[in-house]
């Protein structure tokens, strides 16, 4: 009698037990839901023939928008645009934010004030970056950029007129913000490097090239890889900027993949196709994803 | 996708040189100070400055760095006053400032409230698919924003949520949602379990030690994921461009209104960026340690 008024409860117990974290997570999974449906609805709508303003012509249509996607003349070269600016944006702000982390990480004069002030750029909106950058970039003759270049004995450069002129704005605009990020995540990593490598390799007669190729550059391979993917990731769906300084132009030449996109759905209203090019995108991220996180994996492994 | 960090600091190179060179380095490292600081601060100077001119000093040729200054591009803004002429329609940008306010706000106490026991699941319990609901939380990183505008879209045409509030605080979980459970992990899971069962054995329930243990060790990590995840929303501006209309814009939204096809308006365009950005400005100074956490969704601490 005992022993059973002792194990209901203890049996109630435990199946409470199993469902509490569920109960615990059930709000969230709500909204959670709340977020996949419609991806769930806009994949679907990404076989369909969708004119915003004719949903009577609506019909499934298999791969017909993925197929048609590929005949526009305009996703050849976004597509590369989309490629060729992560690769610049990636490879400029990975190896300029290397070098301001190595800066910031010698004893340099006023390096806590300068640490703080990088984060401003950082978390003020992008969208403002690009209208602060666009009010310096404005004209030829007035914009305080041009008139600082004419001292170096440049430019004018046609910032936002001329197509070359816009990929420099976007990518020096991308720049401006994501800088800081890449230099605090790689200053962070030098700060966490074990002093042993160090001491032997000074033991060793190393120089200091050598040390840094051969000590801290493996030794700093996780943060790199690990910045490299969240650039990637970033880079290859930029919109904000091209959106608030060129929407894409001149002559299409800052359009990539998400601002074509978008210029399916909301400009011509053609949501399945808009939303085929989004799932394209998507593919692409999750490619470059993947493979720079095995990458992570082998780094971390062989530090660790 | 922890990155493993030394518990110590790592050694600091010290910049060693012959006397000779010492001065040469010295110099060096100097003027790149002097060109980091001006790179980053630069642009923050120059708005400021466009901020308080008239349109004539705007345009002129060369840039005047001295000038009369005037507030006429903030009276503008703020109380729609121009040559000295309240105009007779109020100027949105006060509407546009609150809006981002309500939004962020909604949209940070909604992550909150589903997110601290999710997040207490997450980091306590062992039950089935856990990894697998962490990671779809993490996935949502990976989708382009027009995957989700879309579909939300035409969604909220249909449903009446189209330019609400309550439709972009929904829309905005997106930004907060996942950042929200995985920031407040990994504090709940910095918290020693023995304390946590200390506490039980004290007969406390899971809730007496969510209330009472949990939730006043994190207080740091509970404000900073806070603070973030209002910054991230007051920074969204895809999702809004697209499901927001003129009543429920947000100040990012707003602050592109000022180009039109017949010409921008470099001053009030100014203003409204230097108003954006000061909230930001002041927060971010407040979360410093923590920013590169929460861009990396605590894999970098």
């Amino acid at each position: 009698m005992s022993t059973a008024s002792l194990t209901v409860p203890a049996r109630r117990n435990r199946r409470r037990e199993k469902l509490l974290p569920w109960l615990l997570l059930s709000p969230a999974l709500v909204l959670l839901a709340g977020m996949i449906y419609p991806f769930a609805l806009g994949f679907y709508y990404s076989f369909t023939a969708y004119w915003l303003q004719y949903p009577k012509r609506f019909r499934f249509i298999w791969f017909d928008n993925y197929i048609s996607i590929f005949d526009e003349p305009l996703f050849d070269r976004a597509f590369l645009f989309t490629l060729g600016f992560t690769a610049m944006a990636v490879v400029i702000q990975v190896g300029l934010g290397l070098a301001v982390a190595l800066f910031l990480h010698a004893r340099i004069p006023g390096r806590a004030v300068l640490r703080a002030l990088m984060l401003t750029p950082l978390m003020i909106p992008p969208v403002i970056t690009a209208l602060m950058w666009k009010i310096m970039m404005a004209s030829t003759t007035a914009g305080i950029l041009n008139y600082l270049l004419s001292f170096l004995g440049l430019g004018p450069v046609n910032w936002l007129g001329s197509p070359d002129g816009a990929v420099a704005s976007v990518l020096i605009i991308d720049t401006w913000g994501n800088l800081p990020f890449v230099s605090l995540i790689l200053l962070g990593g030098l700060q966490a490097l074990p002093v042993e490598p160090y001491e032997a390799a000074k033991v060793d007669g190393a120089g200091p090239y050598t040390t840094f190729r051969y000590v801290t550059l493996p030794l700093l391979m996780p943060f790199l890889v690990l910045v490299t993917l969240f650039r990637t990731m970033d880079s290859l769906r930029i919109f904000d900027v091209i959106y608030a300084i060129t929407q894409g132009g001149p002559n299409d030449a800052t359009t990539n993949l998400h601002i074509m996109a978008y210029q399916f759905a909301f400009q011509w209203f053609q949501m399945g196709k808009g939303m085929a090019q989004a799932i394209i995108l998507l593919v692409m991220v999750v490619i470059a994803s993947y493979l720079l996180m095995r990458l992570w994996n082998k780094a971390s492994e062989s530090t660790a | 996708m922890t990155v493993q960090a030394a518990p110590f600091a790592g050694p600091e190179p010290r910049v060693r040189a012959r006397t000779g060179q010492r001065l040469t380095v010295q110099l060096a490292l100097v003027l790149g100070a002097i060109v980091l600081l001006l790179w980053t601060v630069f642009p923050f100077f120059w708005i400021l400055l466009t901020s308080f001119k008239t349109p004539g000093d705007i345009v002129s040729v060369p840039p005047k760095v001295v000038f009369s200054p005037t507030v006429a591009n903030y009276m503008a803004l703020v109380i729609g006053e121009q040559h000295g002429q309240v105009a007779a329609s109020r100027p949105d940008f006060p509407l546009f400032f609150l809006n981002s306010t309500i939004i962020s706000l909604g949209s940070v106490l909604l992550s909150l409230a589903a997110g601290i026991p999710a997040a207490y699941a997450l980091a306590r319990f062992e039950f089935p698919f856990k990894n697998a609901i962490a990671f779809v939380l993490m996935s949502f990183r990976f989708v382009p924003f027009i995957a989700f505008v879309i579909p939300l879209y035409i969604l909220y045409q249909k449903i009446g949520l189209y330019n609400t509030h309550g439709g972009l605080i929904l829309a905005y979980q997106l930004i907060t949602l996942p950042f929200t459970i995985w920031m407040l992990r990994s504090f709940f899971m910095e918290i020693p379990l023995e304390i946590q069962e200390a506490a039980k054995i004290d007969g406390c329930s899971w809730l007496g030690v969510l209330v009472r243990v949990v939730l006043p060790l994190s207080m740091p990590g509970l404000s900073v994921t806070m603070i973030l995840g209002f910054m991230f929303c007051w920074n969204a501006f895809n999702y809004p461009l697209m499901l927001a209309g003129r009543k429920t814009f947000p100040v990012t939204v707003g602050a592109i209104q000022f180009i039109s096809y017949e010409q921008v308006l470099w001053g009030q365009m100014a203003a409204a960026t230097v108003v954006a950005a000061l909230p930001q400005l002041v927060l971010s100074l407040m979360v410093q340690k923590y920013i590169v956490r929460g861009l990396t969704m605590g894999a970098v601490k």
